[in-house]
């Protein structure tokens, strides 16, 4: 029996209080101790966190076509503390200490050559952090991260703590969307890149649900139609943790601008979540556990009542 | 549903053209109502296509950093008294 879950009624994990003794541990007991101290958060997590658990078993037997067994669930919630541990590491020393591998950089590079500025669309899967490894490479070109600030007090604390630039170049989100793309087109006017992550919705944000791993899961519209104002390039982007001290970050070509004609919004959003999703798939298959979307993606729960999430969506 | 002043219809006609919401009459929009997400069938990512209008019309900037965004972009008549306040065009 699931219980319907939205990402936003989830609570952070841990408080305040947790991160900053994972902080304290890490940053003075180095990744190795770090690391050590994962095994059991992992299980502690796993045993306390039954919606989470529910969503990575759903998630876990739509990849593999089966119900999981405790290994693979277990394995998607290590990869998640982690990483998280290692966004303290990647925030306070940069890549240090890190292999990270890139691919497509020729191609961001370009893109960045032209002086519009870039939008960069990526998705809970894996590590966004690793994004700042590049940024650490090219100091000149100003990276913004889209983000509501409200959603992780304890998180954005600490990120402000450790890193204030990478704080204070935070668009936040919860200032709604007319501020965001404002912030974004003077951020891109400056030829900087603008990142954000695709594949959650905010609260009262529209969605219109595309096949995702076989099943309709809502994805929101917000990113691509602030594509579409921006009207700058955009590369699909994924920091994908390939275990012990190794991500690879990927950048991926999406379009030389987003067009969305405002009478044919629907079958354009469509057409553009769609071939989002079908990336996100494509990692799913290459990396299933950096999956971190632990509550109910496909909605199944709304799904089942009378209105579909597209429904719901202003944007026809 | 209030009259439009002068001001406020020059601003709904200049949105209606900008954005090409053909199916609109400028002089029926409600001044109080939500600009976005509303009847229009605006998104507020939309207010980057009417900020530059406003910057080209009136000769001033919306900026992102602006502490009163939501309260401005709420509807036809607190972006129309902003506007107002700040043309240089005149």
């Amino acid at each position: 029996m699931s219980t319907p879950t939205h990402w936003r009624q989830h609570g952070e994990g841990g408080g305040r209080f947790a991160l900053w003794l994972i902080r304290t541990l890490a940053l003075h007991g180095g990744r190795r101790f770090g690391r050590l101290l994962l095994y059991p958060v992992t299980l502690y997590f796993f045993l306390r966190r039954g919606a989470e658990r529910r969503a990575s078993r759903q998630y876990l037997a739509r990849v593999f076509g089966h119900p999981p067994g405790v290994w693979p669930m277990l394995r998607q919630f290590h990869a998640y503390a982690a990483t998280t541990l290692d966004r303290i590491f990647l925030l306070a020393h940069g890549e240090r200490g890190f292999r990270v591998e890139i691919e497509g950089l020729a191609e961001l590079e370009r893109r960045i050559g032209e002086g519009r500025g870039v939008l960069l669309v990526g998705s809970h899967q894996g590590s966004f952090e690793a994004l700042r490894a590049l940024s650490a490479r090219r100091p000149d070109v100003p990276l913004r991260v889209v983000l509501d600030k409200g959603k992780t007090p304890a998180m954005t604390e600490l990120l402000e703590a450790l890193a204030p630039d990478v704080g204070a170049a935070v668009i936040d989100a919860a200032q709604g969307g007319a501020h965001v793309v404002l912030a974004a087109a003077e951020a891109c006017s400056r030829s900087a890149m603008v990142a954000l992550l695709a594949d959650r919705a905010g609260e009262h944000e529209a969605q219109r649900a595309v096949a995702f791993l076989g099943t309709p899961a809502p994805l929101p519209v917000g990113p691509w139609l602030l594509a579409n104002a921006l009207q700058v390039p955009v590369l699909l982007c994924f920091g994908l943790y390939l275990g012990g001290n190794r991500y690879r970050l990927v950048f991926e070509p999406f379009a030389e601008r987003v067009t969305i004609p405002r009478n044919k919004r629907g079958p354009a959003l469509d057409a553009l979540l769609t071939r989002y999703a079908q990336r996100l798939e494509h990692y799913v298959r290459v990396a299933p556990y950096n999956w971190f979307n632990f509550h109910d993606f496909w909605q199944q729960a709304a799904a089942e009542r009378a209105t579909p999430p597209s429904h719901r969506c202003g944007a026809d | 549903m209030a009259e439009l002043t002068a001001a406020q219809h020059e601003l709904a006609t200049l949105i209606v053209e900008s954005l090409n919401l053909e199916a609109v009459d400028p002089a029926k929009i409600d001044p109080d109502a939500p600009l976005f997400g509303g009847e229009l069938g605006l998104d507020s990512i939309d207010a980057l296509e009417i900020a530059l209008a406003v910057s080209k019309r009136y000769g001033f900037q919306l900026r992102s950093d602006h502490p009163d965004n939501q309260h401005i972009f709420a509807s036809l008549r607190n972006l129309s008294a902003h506007i107002e306040q700040h043309r240089v065009d005149a």
